[in-house]
């Protein structure tokens, strides 16, 4: 199920809100795993049992690594359990991945497994993952409340599209919590604004990137096109789907971190790492980074452990060489700003911000291609090649057509419009009305969403397949 | 404070909004059939272990939820709308409005539905005609995208590139070129199809090219209801209607019409009053969408056939064909297997046209 549909907004949200607040305190965590439940099994019954075995495993190996902390049975059980979901993950994510390879390498006809891809695997793993280093580290203790921690892990809020949202960071507000109107209020906002970013206009720029990509007439200009509509898209689409996600973890009582920290006024690649996807970059940084060594270690060694982290993100997002490439490349760009850019980068003004952009939308025009051919391909075009010529009247009209998207776009993946909504809330005027006007915007908006969700059946989701 | 009572009235508003429409969603009665477009709706689908294990239930409870939500007909209008007014979008599910006239962008060209579309016509060709002394002849209906996307900013298929692969793929049929006979006011303005009381030019550029002749004045008749064409409902927004006339005469009059849609002969009207008033008034022609229909016409001068191989185009400009023939036959082969057609027809010593329009040929998988 998506948020972004009829069946979530007008079935399934508005059943488990009014069973969750009629259920007494010490129900509500039951009430929240069952609803989730229920949220994953809509989408892929069978794996819910998956998602239960893997819940079970963090459960017991968590109890079992705190009980026999500072003993060799807790880094057992540790050891354990992280195999035991990364194998997981790696059958059901990468199995048919390393088949095809292996069969390429050696010439041998392996079959492929084609095993279908449990929805948000990739988020709850890096969860089950957190929660049993967490208490091997000692910085947690283990929940002893199955339904507790259940509840934790299959979280229908950020279950199949994140944040990922670290046990120690919610723990609290597990055992006990109480929602107020503020806590309502202001997570509906947050929820009906990443709702429309997701609706409004990362739906609208998947339109455009498909009638690209059936185009008959070829352009540099329609290239380009794509590559821009591709990557304020996948901001919009993620970003939306993590600002619901906090919404909603909000309405129910959590605090869950923001996720997108507007990247694309970033200045150099690290500084947009720091800014996209908080959740994943913190995760690699603190489990995987942090340990192997990090920074604190030779600059061989430094760069060893860059290059390691950054082939993991780019495997995370998916089971293709191009996400790998993607991978690979972000670790290339960032060792060369660690080591050589980064004074010219301070110094560069808005050519650093010319520089990032570029990057990043070379990034995602391979992130996005079926292939590393299609990738080359994309990227040779965009730059003339192929004898291309510079505009064609198809490119033109859905320019046009698509302009005040764009243009929306443009400004809203900026910090531009929460600036002047600041502006405006601290004048007294508006002060006055805000709590009606600000009320009424929403309702329009959701009133026009639920418009395009009835209209349309173009709803794409794409993290889902991490 | 204005903070708090803003997140209280937020909360309040978004609650009652969600459950208002959520009750409604649950409470409406479903409905069968959405006229605006034309289409059967979603029904709620069965609930049983193995629909919710095959995810067989979801996926039909996606549909139904969306087919059936409370004033889906103002959300869709409140979303063209939003398209047209907010996003500035030149087309709503790709359709616009260009002078007047309400149309799709019929864009891009499919090469690969053109060859499918070529394939057929070559089996029938080979299977039934290429032995006999039948006369073949093409001719392709432009989309009224050729008299005003272009010119208007639209993107719209090549049709002389269309018509060239046709041309070069039937070279066994002699092309009659029907874009000088026709402008856009030749089609309604809110259908995709061409007016009967404005192609006897198209019909007597056919008729002539057969070596016959095409009616000639006849009497004009109206419709006494609105028609809303198919784009209408796409459109979603509110627009004129168009009015239905259709062309009379006494040799039209006097043809008997069989059609053998069930394999059994039954007597038609040329114009079909009760699908006049029904989902689609353009079922007033020969009543729509027929496998095989034989108007006979028994005041011919001579005894002279016609086998039309033709879309819901060729049901509006058959009428005005009959002058020229004793009897015509109009084959439908997206609802009969062409294979079998042999079984139907004796093909000998006939005009055999194909006449079909640029949109069933970018889209020919229906053809059998």
């Amino acid at each position: 199920m998506v948020f972004s549909g009829i069946p979530f907004l007008y079935y399934f949200l508005p059943i488990v809100l009014l069973i969750y607040f009629a259920v007494p305190q010490k129900l509500k965590n039951a009430a929240l795993l069952a609803a989730s439940l229920v949220f994953y099994a809509w989408g892929e019954p069978k794996y819910v049992l998956l998602l239960i075995a893997e819940i079970v495993t963090g459960y017991i190996s968590g109890i079992m690594i705190y009980r026999n902390r500072g003993k060799a049975a807790s880094k057992i059980w540790l050891a354990a359990a992280v195999i035991f979901v990364v194998l997981i993950l790696c059958c059901f994510k990468y199995a048919d991945f390393f088949i095809e390879n292996f069969n390429a390498l050696t010439g041998i006809s392996l079959p492929l497994l084609r095993i279908a891809l449990p929805v948000g695997i990739s988020f709850y793993t890096f969860q089950l993952l957190s929660y049993v280093i967490d208490i091997y580290r000692g910085d947690t203790p283990p929940q002893k409340n199955p339904v507790t921690l259940a509840a934790y892990i299959s979280m229908f809020p950020q279950l199949v599209a994140g944040p990922i949202v670290r046990y120690s960071d919610v723990r609290e507000r597990l055992e006990e919590r109480h929602t107020g109107f503020d806590d309502v209020g202001e997570g509906a906002e947050k929820f009906i604004i990443g709702l429309s970013k997701k609706v409004l206009i990362a739906n609208q720029l998947a339109e455009l990137c498909e009638i690209f990509r059936m185009s008959q007439e070829p352009s540099i200009m329609f290239y380009w096109m794509y590559a821009v509509s591709f990557t304020l898209y996948i901001y919009f689409d993620f970003s939306g789907y993590s600002d619901m996600a906090i919404g909603l973890g909000r309405i129910f009582g959590f605090r869950f971190k923001e996720n997108f920290n507007y990247p694309y006024i970033s200045k150099s690649i690290t500084e947009f790492w720091r800014r996209w996807h908080i959740s994943l970059g913190s995760w690699f940084r603190d489990y995987v980074y942090i340990p192997m060594g990090g920074n604190r270690c030779s600059k061989f060694r430094w760069i060893i452990n860059i290059f390691a982290v950054w082939c993991l993100t780019g495997l995370w997002h998916g089971a293709q060489w191009t996400f790998v490439v993607w991978g690979l490349g972000f670790a290339v760009i960032l060792s060369a700003e660690k080591v050589l850019l980064s004074g010219v980068l301070k110094k560069a003004g808005p050519a650093a911000h010319l520089y990032t952009l570029l990057i990043v939308v070379l990034g995602f025009v391979i992130f996005n291609a079926a292939d590393m051919g299609q990738a080359v391909s994309d990227i040779y075009c965009m730059f003339g090649g192929g004898s291309l010529p510079g505009v064609s009247e198809e490119a033109m009209y859905y320019f046009k057509s698509y302009f005040a998207v764009l243009a929306i776009a443009v400004v809203g993946a900026t910090p531009f419009p929460s600036r002047i909504m600041k502006c405006i809330r601290r004048s007294k005027l508006y002060n006055k009305i805000m709590c009606i006007a600000e009320p009424a915007a929403l309702a329009v908006l959701l009133l026009l969403v639920t418009a395009y969700l009835v209209d349309g059946s173009f709803n794409p989701f794409l993290y889902f397949r991490f | 404070m204005n903070e708090k009572l803003k997140n209280k009235i937020t909360a309040a508003v978004t609650a009652v909004l969600l459950l208002v429409i959520s009750l409604f969603c649950i409470l409406k009665p479903a409905d069968d059939f959405s006229e605006s477009e034309r289409r059967l709706l979603a029904g709620a689908p069965k609930l049983t272990f193995e629909s919710v294990f095959s995810s067989e239930f979801m996926e039909g409870f996606e549909a139904y939820s969306a087919d059936q939500f409370p004033a889906r007909e103002e959300f869709r209008g409140i979303k063209a709308f939003a398209e047209y007014n907010i996003f500035k979008k030149s087309d709503n599910n790709g359709v616009f409005q260009a002078e007047g006239h309400l149309s799709k962008i019929d864009y891009p060209g499919q090469p690969d539905m053109w060859l499918n579309a070529s394939e057929k016509f070559r089996n029938i060709y080979d299977n039934f005609l290429k032995d006999t002394d039948c006369r073949v002849y093409l001719s392709i209906v432009p989309d009224k995208n050729y008299y005003i996307a272009g010119k208007n900013g639209y993107p719209t298929l090549d049709f002389d590139e269309l018509a060239g692969y046709f041309r070069k793929e039937m070279d066994y049929a002699k092309y009659i070129d029907l874009t000088g006979q026709l402008s856009a006011e030749d089609y309604y303005r809110t259908d995709t199809h061409w007016r009967q009381e404005k192609i006897t030019g198209a019909a007597g550029k056919l008729a002539e090219s057969m070596g016959v002749i095409s009616a000639g004045n006849c009497r004009i008749n109206e419709l006494d209801r609105p028609f809303y064409g198919v784009y209408r409902g796409q459109y979603a927004m509110p627009c004129e209607p168009d009015t239905i006339y259709y062309l009379s005469d006494e040799i039209i009059d006097g043809c008997r019409v069989t059609s053998y849609d069930t394999g059994m002969p039954v007597e038609k009207n040329m114009y079909d009053m009760e699908k006049a008033v029904g989902k689609d008034a353009y079922e007033l022609f020969l009543s729509g969408s027929d496998a095989l229909i034989v108007i006979e016409n028994p005041a011919a001068e001579e005894k002279r056939e016609l086998v039309m191989f033709r879309d819901s185009f060729g049901s509006s400009i058959a009428p005005l064909m009959t002058q020229g023939y004793s009897k015509i036959t109009l084959v439908d082969i997206r609802y009969i297997q062409s294979s079998m057609l042999d079984a139907f027809i004796n093909f000998e010593n006939q005009d055999v046209l194909f006449l079909y329009s640029t949109a069933l040929l970018n889209g020919s998988m229906a053809l059998k």
